[in-house]
């Protein structure tokens, strides 16, 4: 087995499970203040007076700031619609207004409170499809004086629309024998990380300091040197353990209003999340979707044309949303041969909380629309669901929604482990029944780096770039390391949360830290590599092509006996020349695709490296009260080769469980002030270990070629295994139940509702 | 929060002393302390815990009935053989509280004095004829579950008073019961729709039927109706769902977030329903167990969920 293969520990393990390990909140500083944020009082109204002298005046405040205390500056990756805080007007009930640091938490509370904003308040945009309609109030009236992307499509409260477009889809729909026509809508869920977001600044003369809980240090990096004008030298990231991400802690938040706080007071100040806080923040929500689907196809199964309009839903600034409407766009295509396709998906600002990238953004919901649109479809031929999957599930060879040409791909291999890891097709009671269904994910190819250097006791450091949210990605750097240093894994230090330190990285996100990061670290240990041989080559006094590196020594091939240790060749170099090694592979190239037809593109018009999924459910369902248990889990990857089985099976139970949350009881409802109405976990009810079933995990072995995955051929693993769990539980509660269910989640009271129908 | 004095008493008479000048008790601290940091009403300026106080604590069979102290946990009462046999549905009820730790940590006291209308003991209490012993500095008096709650977080209670123990008759022989709550995930729930049911049978007749309806008004209640259509019956399932409807018929459900008042008042029936039959099957012998603690996997026992 290779060392990389093999399960080890991870180094944080033991600190996190005996209570040593410190985030955020833990720090404390000599003269430390605390923050608090004044928010919006609505979720759309004209700001038209602030008055902070009365916070101010409090006793133990020592800095309260406004718009008018940080440079004006509109900032966003893709449209620069939000700023550090509210200047003209508010867009959604989380919007900061003000912040006050103060002595203690109670008297930031009380400032806050003290603090006087008189509004104009505007007519609420709440609901998608009401925002796109003609005459709809306009949440950024100047939208079109926005700096955006070029290639983002954008027009009034759409912030970004994209099609896909393959072959006729209107004459393949006209030449369908059966045409199925459906609607599905998803409600807005959480990330809900169980550690809430902290952040903490101190300043030294005017280098800046932040230690904040955030999944992606250098784009926190780039938010406070954009926003405050500062140089990304002055500003230095450190994170501290997270406790969970899921995506809630991407993108950039906080850090500039707790520096420009820390600024004005000339002391550190620390801010602490409520839950609470944590579900009105920004780009911690998955987005809503309404999506409309269609597909037509004829008597023996084969699709010939699929028609989808999809509209999601931004919230009132943009994140990195502006790419979903694409990325959804390829997931309501699904990974099935259609030779004629036409999706059309629209981002609308809604005065909500804006939307973020949580786990496989947009894939869960679309994926659930879909498959069980495939399931009525299937119904409507008298199909076995699965039997029509299996036609129709794309094979090596086989043309995706853009013409891009699948290679080196086991999608079918999934689907068929997964009913046989199940039983589909057993005896099971009649409150039971299994459902199935199939989704895909991209990789995402992005720049990274490493270094690693060799210790003067033959011992190593990597020091990376990279961040982890807790699923152990970073922590199994070292054993890629380890493999090509002929070394052991725990002979590694890590050095990584530090922007100051590891090269540029894009963080704990898009399922990329072992795919871009681990050829980054590769790359650095083969640099090393080759210098170790190079010394030995001296030190031996042989040909360097004659030497070989294993078990933490260079021998001459064929004459053990010639042969130096790492550690005696450290120990040399600490006395000449560093062994200090660089990694920085290249970006794989994007599969082509045809993507003439296709509008607002994004980047997601091929899927690099794509993984394919298939998931089995058994549910019960009580049909009396529609409360649905789901007793066991059939989850089956193909993810390329799968380098660390610890870590790749952790993250489809954890995949899996978040999956099943969404899928029965993970769903924020609006008041009619479009203010959340359960933002606590009273109400917004996660599931709890008991409720997780057996979950049995199949891999399917398919590594990609060189250069077209991660390391070894690996792909992606962090996001897909939340991806297809909803819409099998779905597929399951119908087969019960005889009625479909339109709503995501599906509670016990909408599961219910459609059986009254 | 912020609590501006914290003494714990060691014994009864202290705690009471603290009491008369307006210390609040904390037992659990479950509802206290958690509410408070959730911001549902702060702390009180002086606390007096009560953890310590022995005399509190414990679950003791005495003449004709059961003498819960009012530091007996819900992990105490499922552990209790007496509760479990004799008030089955009581047991349920503690069986399905929070999470394994709030179990262990919350008190009986604090379930009832908290009062909250989805609070689990209560509706079993009541038609069990549990009386609170209710103690001051100046004197002791008795006063039955039935009349105890006035209102949403709400009992007769005065500032001053503890609770020191719930007394239980034993019931009459041919007696079974349960408590059976709506539950959408298997810890860490909290009551939208529950029911109560204690059945005396007499050969095939009931005898005596006390059903009390949880989550569905602002205090957990009896429904007379439904204990009418049960009472001298053959406990037949068309009593049992005369008896059901009813229930259902006198709730007063709202729609909120955790459910519409059309799905409440439905599931009233369906709920009402499942604890009148699981108490008339034991009150025939017949074996249903109450609820273990749910661990991983739903796994119970070693058996299958
Ligand atoms: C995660 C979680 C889940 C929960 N789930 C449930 C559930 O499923 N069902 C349910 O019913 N409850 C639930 N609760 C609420 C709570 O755990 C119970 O009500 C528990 O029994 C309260 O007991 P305690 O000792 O912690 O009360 P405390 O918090 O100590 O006290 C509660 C109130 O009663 C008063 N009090 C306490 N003891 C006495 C006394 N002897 N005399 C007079 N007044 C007294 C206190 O002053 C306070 O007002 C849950 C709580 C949590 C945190």
């Amino acid at each position: 087995m290779a060392t990389a293969e093999k399960p080890f520990i991870r180094q944080d393990g033991k600190d996190k499970v005996t209570g040593l390990g410190r985030y955020t909140a833990d720090l404390d500083m000599t003269g430390m203040l605390q923050a608090k944020f004044r928010y919006s009082d609505h979720a759309h109204a004209r700001i038209t007076r602030i008055d902070t002298s009365k916070a101010r005046a409090l006793p133990g405040v020592f800095a309260v700031i406004t718009h008018e205390d940080v440079p004006d500056v509109r900032y966003g990756p893709f449209v620069q619609d939000r700023r550090l805080f509210a200047k003209h007007k508010v867009r959604y009930e989380g919007e900061l207004v003000a912040a006050v640091a103060a002595l203690t938490n109670e008297i930031a509370q009380r400032a806050v409170e003290l603090i006087e904003v008189d509004y104009e308040p505007l007519e609420i945009v709440s609901d998608v499809e009401a925002a796109l309609q003609p005459g709809a109030p306009l949440l950024h009236e100047e939208w079109a004086s926005y700096g955006a992307s070029e290639d983002v499509v954008r027009e009034g409260n759409d912030c970004s629309r994209s099609t896909i477009l393959k072959g006729d889809p209107d004459k393949g729909m006209a030449e369908a024998d059966i045409v199925v026509k459906e609607r599905y809508v998803a409600d807005m869920s959480h990330a809900v990380p169980i550690e809430p977001h902290a952040v903490v600044a101190q300043w030294q003369g005017d280098r800046v300091t932040i230690w904040s809980s955030t999944q992606v240090p250098f784009i926190a990096r780039s938010g406070v040197a954009t926003t405050l004008e500062l140089p990304e030298a002055h500003v230095r990231i450190v994170v501290p353990h997270l406790g969970g991400g899921f995506g809630g802690k991407c993108e950039f938040h906080y850090e500039a209003q707790v520096a420009a706080l820390a600024r004005v007071a000339q002391r550190p100040v620390r801010l602490v999340f409520s839950r609470r806080e944590e579900f009105l923040a920004p780009d911690h929500r998955r987005e809503g979707q309404v999506l409309e689907l269609e597909t037509g196809v004829r008597r023996d199964g084969s699709i010939v044309a699929r028609r989808g309009r999809l509209i999601l839903d931004n919230g009132a600034y943009s994140a990195d949303a502006p790419f979903f409407p694409q990325l959804a766009a390829m997931m309501a295509a699904g990974p099935y041969k259609i030779e004629n396709v036409f999706v059309d998906a629209s981002l609308a600002y809604t005065n909500t909380t804006p939307s973020g990238s949580v786990r496989a953004p947009t894939a869960p919901q679309a994926c659930w629309a879909l498959e069980q649109h495939m399931d009525s479809v299937a119904g409507q031929l008298g199909m076995d669901p699965v039997e029509f999957r299996r036609l129709n599930i794309v094979k090596n060879g086989d043309e995706g929604p853009t013409r891009q040409v699948f290679e080196d791909i086991g999608a079918a291999e999934t689907l068929e482990r997964a009913v046989e890891l199940i039983g589909y097709g057993k005896e099971l009671p009649d409150d039971e029944a299994i459902g199935v269904a199939v989704g895909w994910w991209p990789s995402f190819g992005i720049a990274s780096g490493a270094y690693v250097k060799i210790n003067g006791d033959g011992s190593a450091t990597i020091i990376t770039g990279a961040q982890e949210c807790g699923t152990g990605a970073v922590m199994a750097l070292p054993l890629l390391a380890a493999e090509i240093l002929g070394m052991e894994p725990e002979s590694f230090s890590l050095l990584y949360q530090d922007t100051d330190a590891g090269p540029f990285d894009s963080g704990a996100s898009g399922s990329q830290t072992t795919f871009n990061n681990g050829r980054a670290v590769m790359a650095a240990a083969n640099d090393v590599r080759e210098q170790l041989l190079d010394l030995a080559a001296e030190q031996l006094e042989a040909n360097r092509d004659d030497l070989e590196l294993k078990d933490g020594a260079v021998s001459v091939k064929g004459s053990p006996t010639k042969s130096v240790t790492i550690p005696e060749l450290a120990e040399a170099a600490h006395g000449s020349t560093l062994l200090l090694g660089r990694g920085a592979d290249a970006v794989p190239e994007m599969p082509a695709s045809d993507a003439a037809g296709c509008t607002g593109r994004l980047g997601m018009e091929s899927f690099l490296a794509p993984t394919f999924i298939t998931h089995a459910v058994r549910c019960k369902v009580d049909r009396e009260t529609g409360v649905v248990r789901v007793l066991e889990v059939a989850a089956v990857h193909e993810s390329g080769r799968v380098l660390n089985p610890i870590g790749a099976n952790g993250q489809v139970e954890g995949g899996v469980v978040m999956g099943i949350g969404m899928a029965t009881l993970e769903g924020s409802l609006l008041g009619e002030d479009a203010r959340q109405l359960n933002p606590h976990l009273l109400d917004y009810k996660l599931q709890t270990a008991s409720d997780s079933p057996p979950i049995h995990i199949g891999w399917v072995d398919s590594p990609t070629k060189p250069g077209a995955g991660g390391p070894k051929g690996s792909k992606g693993i962090g996001e897909p295994p939340c991806v297809p769990t909803p819409g099998a539980i779905a597929n399951a509660i119908a087969q019960v139940t005889g009625a479909r269910v339109h709503q995501l989640p599906m509670t016990p009271a909408r599961v219910w509702e459609a059986m009254q129908r | 929060m912020s609590a501006q004095s914290y003494t714990a008493a060691t014994s009864v008479d202290e705690a009471l002393e603290a009491m008369a000048t307006g210390a609040r008790p904390i037992a659990g601290g479950t509802d206290l302390v958690v509410g408070a940091r959730g911001g549902k009403a702060p702390l009180p300026d002086a606390l007096v815990a009560i953890h310590r106080v022995s005399e509190l604590r414990g679950i003791r069979e005495q003449e004709g009935g059961l003498v819960l102290g009012a530091l007996a946990t819900h992990a105490d009462i499922v552990a209790s053989s007496s509760a479990c046999e004799l008030f089955t549905a009581l047991a349920d009820a503690s069986a399905i509280v929070g999470s394994h730790a709030t179990r262990t940590a919350g008190t009986i006291g604090g379930n009832v004095m908290n009062a909250s209308p989805a609070m689990e003991t209560g509706g079993p209490l009541i038609c069990f004829d549990a009386v609170a012993t209710l103690r001051s500095a100046s004197g002791t008096r008795r006063v039955a579950l039935t009349d105890l709650f006035t209102g949403p977080g709400r009992t007769v209670a005065e500032p001053g008073e503890l609770l020191t123990e719930l007394a239980i008759p034993t019931p009459k022989d041919g007696t079974g019961s349960c408590y059976a709550r709506l539950e959408y995930r298997r810890q860490m729930e909290i009551a939208i729709v529950g029911a109560t049911a204690v059945v005396t049978l007499d050969g095939g007749t009931v005898r005596d039927a006390r059903i009390a309806i949880t989550a569905l008004a602002p205090t957990i209640h009896r429904v007379a109706e439904a204990e009418q259509a049960l009472n001298g019956s053959d406990a037949s399932d068309a009593a049992v769902h005369a008896a059901a409807d009813a229930a259902a018929g006198a709730s007063r459900p709202i729609s909120d977030v955790r459910g519409s008042a059309q799905y409440r008042r439905a599931m009233a029936a369906v709920l009402t329903r499942r604890a009148i039959s699981t108490a008339i099957t034991r009150a025939r012998g017949g074996r249903f167990p109450i609820p273990a603690s749910p661990a991983l996997h739903g796994a119970v026992n070693g058996g299958a969920a």
